[in-house]
């Protein structure tokens, strides 16, 4: 499928909330997340573990499952509300216009059924054939992945194949049915590093030819320099710094974007040890007041203590930290930090 | 697999061995003699003794362990090859192989209403886990599996052939009707109802457990993910899946069948192998006890066997 460009974002997630009712208590995983991806853009998503990403992925997917649900916002996908759509229909988007593939390559695929007729499986859902012809497809797709004597492959139960082989089948099945958006959650992460890079690479080559948009959630900003247009960087459940590939690595706001950019490791650079970010992600279920980052903040101030909404520091920069958009601390006097401006903020955050 | 069948069948002779061994000891070290019924003022001790040397009790229990043990292997072309029976002299073999299809009738119908009463229930259940029903289904399960058999099968009797008159008190035939599938099946009613329920309380749980088990794993998100129907999920991707630790259960129970249902049999006057053992033991029967034990024991050594070849079936990453 291709479609216009008409200016109306692929897919455009607005203020989601997805909550996990716990027996310890509420876990606001996604708490008023807001994006859009534009037709064949690839969306970075990065953050560290336990953000939110795959959460926001799944929802959008509507695969969350008990004790978790999506409580608010939209999300909508060529003029439909994912978030209400009824079950039948759904079906209709899932694995057909929105795909996804995982992190555990490993695991995501049935070890009772070959890697051929799970894909054929796809095929035959959404598209109309059936029998040997979708299976006749599903070995053109293992092809197009790169794996090599693909009609023997095709017989072949996962455990027979390597982790690299088997995130390969997952994208063969994910793209058999010519999806408009790829979700890939974490897609290289359990793979070493020269699978990985061949997977990016693969992927690469199918987003040129198949004109696809991708989700492309990681931890890795680094994988996202390879692959992304837009970057939306996540911490605690929500958005705190977006904007367009290059603004974040030249220009990066957030003090948890430099700290995620100081702890990639680069090729040839000898550094002692990789630099990462003090402290641990704050308890969900405990979620401190204020900016969510500030106990781990180099720059933290005693206005952090009021939660900072996510402002337009430049255009098409957004940023979650009360800093200038010069990256300076707020001026007494100057515009935030007046008590005026501080009640206003405070009133605001509590409105994201 | 052939080989790897013959491997494993050559593993078992030392267990069998070691099986045999255990038995025949036990049987033997138990206090009292089996001549014992027959010391009573009118017997001479002569003919006691007459009876010990014509039985072989008074040779050392090596011998008479090696003595018995060869001759056990030849059952298939000697009938005397278990001994005779203690109390009506018959062979024991005999007695025995008229038992097996009773016993076989009795399991083999109990276990196939349970197996097909019991996975669909399981499987609802995880799909409804901690609903309404799968707590009062967890309930009666529950009290199914604490039922002592002998109470379960005297309170169906009291109820459904006493009050009710519906069905027969014992046996597997009525008088004159021998080998009408009708009349046994009648007779199989409320036996195969005692074993039934008692066994589909533990296997519903097992299901259950093997379903929930298989419904979080990623793979069933990939399911999902494509967009397939929830009853495709459910019955294809994941029944598949939560079947694979039944069938080998299966596989360790089939040669049990055969052991019979000692309780359930005694209870309903049931003609199979269950009932002879416990009439054997309390007869001291000793080379009826033997046999059933040594039966026993080699189904269990099969029926393990068994699980590994159906699991290798089942699960294509069991290979041999
Ligand atoms: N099934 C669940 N039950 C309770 N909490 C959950 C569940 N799934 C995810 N969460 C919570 O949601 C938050 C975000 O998780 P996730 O989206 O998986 O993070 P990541 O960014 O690493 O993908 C975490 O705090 C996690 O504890
Ligand atoms: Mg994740």
């Amino acid at each position: 499928m291709t479609r216009q460009d008409d200016g109306t974002p692929l897919l455009a997630i607005k203020n989601l909330q997805t909550h996990f009712a716990t027996a310890d208590g509420l876990v606001k995983a996604v708490d008023g997340v807001s994006f859009s991806i534009r037709n064949g853009a690839t969306l970075g998503v990065v953050g560290e573990s336990g953000c939110g990403k795959s959460v926001t992925a799944l929802s959008v997917m509507r695969l969350i499952e008990r004790p978790g649900r999506v409580v608010g916002g939209e999300i909508l996908f060529d003029g439909k509300n994912l978030v209400d759509l009824p079950d039948d229909e759904m079906r209709e988007v899932r694995g057909n216009a929105i795909s996804m593939i995982f992190q555990e390559p490993m695991t995501s695929l049935n070890p009772v059924f070959t890697c051929g007729s799970q894909i054929a499986e796809a095929i035959s859902t959404h598209g109309g054939i059936t029998g040997d012809e979708a299976h006749k497809r599903a070995i053109e797709m293992l092809t197009q992945v790169g794996i090599p004597d693909a009609a023997r492959r095709a017989g072949e139960y996962p455990h027979q194949l390597s982790g690299g082989m088997r995130q390969r089948v997952m994208i063969a099945m994910a793209l058999s049915t010519n999806p408009d958006l790829l979700i890939a959650d974490e897609p290289t992460t359990a793979l070493d590093v020269t699978i990985q890079a061949q997977i990016l690479e693969l992927m690469k080559a199918l987003r040129e030819r198949n004109r696809m948009a991708i989700m492309l959630i990681t931890h890795d900003l680094g994988v996202i320099a390879e692959m992304a247009d837009d970057v939306v960087v996540m911490y605690a459940g929500k958005v705190v710094e977006q904007s367009d590939i290059l603004t974040v690595y030249e220009h990066p706001h957030h003090p948890y974007t430099h700290g995620l950019l100081a702890s990639i490791p680069r090729l040839g650079e000898k550094r002692e040890r990789l630099e990462v970010i003090k402290g641990v992600v704050p308890n969900p279920l405990n979620l401190p007041a204020g900016c969510l980052f500030r106990r781990r903040c180099p720059n933290a101030m005693p206005i952090c203590e009021v939660a900072p909404p996510l402002q337009e520091i430049a255009p098409g920069h957004l940023s979650r930290c009360w800093l200038t958009p010069a990256g300076d601390p707020p001026s007494v006097g100057e515009a935030p930090g007046t008590d005026a401006a501080l009640v206003a903020a405070a009133a605001l955050s509590v409105e994201q | 697999m052939a080989s790897y069948i013959l491997r494993r069948l050559l593993q078992a002779i030392p267990i069998v061995i070691g099986i045999s061994v255990v038995s025949f000891l036990i049987v033997h070290l138990t206090p009292g003699s089996p001549v014992d019924k027959f010391r009573t003022p009118r017997v001479s001790p002569e003919t006691i003794n007459n009876l010990i040397r014509l039985y072989g009790l008074d040779q050392p229990l090596p011998t008479q362990f090696v003595k018995w043990f060869t001759h056990f292997w030849t059952f298939p072309f000697d009938n005397s090859a278990w001994g005779y029976s203690f109390t009506d002299g018959l062979p024991v073999r005999d007695k025995i192989f008229a038992r097996i299809p009773s016993t076989l009738w009795l399991t083999g119908v109990s276990l196939l209403v349970t197996v097909i009463i019991a996975v669909p229930i399981g499987v609802l259940q995880a799909i409804r886990q901690y609903s309404w029903s799968d707590k009062i289904i967890t309930t009666f399960e529950t009290i199914g599996y604490a039922m002592p058999t002998f109470w379960l099968g005297l309170m169906l009797k009291q109820t459904f052939s006493v009050q009710l008159n519906l069905f027969p008190l014992f046996g597997e035939n009525s008088f004159g009707k021998n080998g009408d599938i009708l009349d046994l099946l009648w007779h199989l009613a409320l036996p195969v109802t005692t074993l039934a329920i008692i066994q589909i309380a533990g296997w519903s749980r097992y299901m259950r457990a093997s379903m929930l088990e298989v419904l979080r794993q990623d793979y069933i998100r990939t399911a999902r993910s494509k967009g397939l129907t929830e009853r495709s999920v459910v019955f294809k991707h994941a029944l598949r899946n939560a079947l694979i630790p039944i069938v080998t259960l299966l596989g360790l129970t089939v040669p049990a069948l055969l052991s019979g249902a000692a309780i359930t049999e005694t209870v309903f006057s049931w003609p199979g192998l269950g009932w002879l053992s416990v009439q054997a033991v309390t007869d001291r029967d000793y080379p009826v006890v033997l046999a059933t034990v040594m039966i026993g024991g080699v189904m269990v050594i099969l029926g393990n066997l068994l699980a590994d070849i159906a699991y290798a079936v089942v699960d294509p990453r069991i290979t041999y």
